[in-house]
């Protein structure tokens, strides 16, 4: 069978044939030139050099550039198979085809197990077009996929790079600019207790908003180092029961829960692998809104978990004031409010504080709302494949 | 009640020193205040050496841990290896919270570590804490000269 009727596009045409630099690692000059022939007689147009020990294999792989490396298995006084060594101590990513006379299965399998990409048998030349064309296939889409993985790698480095610089940032600016703050709150508040009713009504005004606006920018940014901790710190994963860690958040709100007569119903709650203080902080800012936001009547929430899939996934639901379906993205970013201060205090970090940890294990969480007809937030921690007992250790 | 101690407080914040100033002011306190802006002239004032020739020995030192030239920590360090000076009680005033610079202070001997206040009633009082613990209630080392 020729090569052409295997490749009925091929059609032999001088100039549309592909141009092809091969090396041959080969002693017998009458090997060679059928191997030549078998290549050249419908499929490619073949640029070659042939050499037969190692000095001579180095010289033409840097001089001639090769595409393919045709290496005869048995040689005088080196083995073809060693080419692929020196191909690989170059640095280089060449295909080798072994090339060679009677070869057993088991030398043969041997071949491809150290790197060769195929073997063709000096009696059967008919297929050596096509094993090559197959190997500089695969190697091209290999370079492809390599290419590719490199650019991912990339990506990810530069993510996580810029990532780390944002966290960087947001933790010196803050520890920064509390020093020169602590300065101006201090001061303003000395002037307004040593000066007040000492210099006139508008003074006393003026001075009060500056002082106001220092103390909440303190806060401001206390929240913010807060938040930028959640990623900065690596907490401790431990096998942790939720049960316990809502009893914590029970203790922690007791007096907003007295005040307000709120209700928790816990049910179904697991054990996940999490950090135990961001996982306390999560279900506390979630129930704090559903105390705070609360409607009439006195908060009732409800804190449930089901497994779904590879995660569990939680909801907290509450009776309170609700919120309007086109807010429900815009509550989990930092330090967007709903609210005027005056109506609800607080800075809106909590819920960017939750969202932050929640995807920190992997999970997503959103909520789902009508004004007037309480909130569900749901969330999502996914139960990791590996064993607890295996990383218990760490 | 306190008469006749001196305090040095090293400070590069000159706004902090007058607020600690202020403070003591509202308090009983009725001795020296003395103040340095980096670490290396608070160890020429310990060492009365330069212009310093003539500073009191403090009684207290109270010192921040972010300085120019020589930080807090290598100041608290030069002290407690010296002789002469590793009596003198040294309170780490500071706005740092981090647990490191807590530890390292404690280990180089540091005689208590105080949290910088954010607010000013706060900080007096603090101050005010500080003032009565360490010039009303305890025994300080003798001066002997």
């Amino acid at each position: 069978m020729s090569g052409a009727a295997t490749q009925p596009a091929k059609q032999p045409s001088a100039g549309t044939k592909p141009q092809l630099r091969a090396l041959l690692v080969e002693d017998n000059q009458l090997d060679a030139e059928l191997v030549l022939r078998a290549l050249r007689k419908n499929d490619f147009e073949v640029s070659a050099v042939i050499v037969q020990d190692e000095a001579a294999f180095v010289k033409a792989l840097l001089a001639h550039c090769p595409e393919i490396v045709l290496a005869d298995y048995n040689l005088p006084g080196w083995k073809g198979m060693e080419a692929l060594n020196v191909i690989r101590r170059q640095g280089l990513d060449i295909p080798l085809i072994v090339v060679s006379g009677a070869l057993g299965d088991v030398t043969a399998v041997e071949c491809i197990k150290q790197g060769a990409t195929d073997y063709v048998l000096k009696d059967g030349l008919a297929r050596l077009p096509e094993v090559v064309r197959r190997a500089l296939r695969e190697k091209h889409e290999h370079g492809l996929r390599q290419q590719a993985e490199k650019d991912l790698a990339k990506k990810a480095d530069e993510l996580a790079r810029s990532n780390a610089d944002l966290e960087q940032f947001a933790y010196v600016a803050s520890h920064d600019l509390q020093e020169p703050l602590r300065m101006v709150a201090a001061y303003t508040q000395l002037l307004s207790e040593r000066y007040r009713g000492k210099l006139d009504g508008d003074a006393d005004k003026f001075i009060g908003y500056a002082s106001e606006g220092a103390l909440r920018m303190q806060v401001l940014i206390q929240d913010l180092l807060a938040f930028s901790r959640v990623g900065r710190k690596e907490g401790a994963l431990t096998n942790l029961d939720c049960k316990e860690v809502l009893q914590e958040v029970r203790q922690t709100l007791a007096a907003a829960m007295q005040e307000s007569g709120a209700v928790i119903i816990p049910s179904n709650l697991p054990s996940v692998w999490a950090d135990r203080t961001q996982m306390a902080q999560l279900f506390q800012n979630l129930i704090g809104n559903a105390i705070k936001f609360r409607g009439k009547e006195a908060p009732v929430i409800s804190v449930q978990a089901e497994k779904e899939n590879d995660h569990w996934l939680f909801r907290v639901a509450d009776n309170g004031i609700g919120i309007a379906p086109e807010y429900a993205e815009n509550i989990f970013v930092v330090f967007q409010r709903l609210h005027a201060r005056t109506e609800y205090p607080g800075n809106g970090i909590g819920l960017a504080i939750c969202k932050k940890i929640v995807e920190r294990y992997g999970g997503r969480i959103w909520v789902e709302s009508q004004p007037g007809s309480g909130s569900t937030f749901k969330f999502t921690i996914p139960i990791p494949v590996s064993t607890p007992e295996r990383e218990a250790g760490k | 009640m306190s008469t006749g101690h001196d305090l040095l407080i090293v400070d590069d914040n000159p706004a902090d020193v007058s607020l600690a100033r202020e403070a003591l002011k509202t308090c009983a306190y009725k001795g020296t205040i003395s103040s340095v802006g980096d670490g290396v002239e608070a160890l020429a004032f310990l060492g009365r050496r330069g212009n310093f020739s003539n500073a009191p020995k403090p009684d207290l030192v109270l010192l921040d841990l972010n300085l120019p030239k020589r930080d807090g920590l290598a100041v608290l360090a030069a002290m407690k290896a010296s002789p002469d000076l590793r009596r003198i009680p040294v309170v780490i005033f500071s706005t740092s919270r981090l647990e490191k610079d807590i530890a390292r202070s404690y280990e180089l001997g540091a005689n208590c570590y105080v949290g910088k206040p954010g607010n000013l009633t706060e900080f007096f009082s603090m101050m005010k804490l500080i003032e009565e613990f360490w010039f009303g209630s305890v025994s300080l080392p003798p001066r002997g000269e």
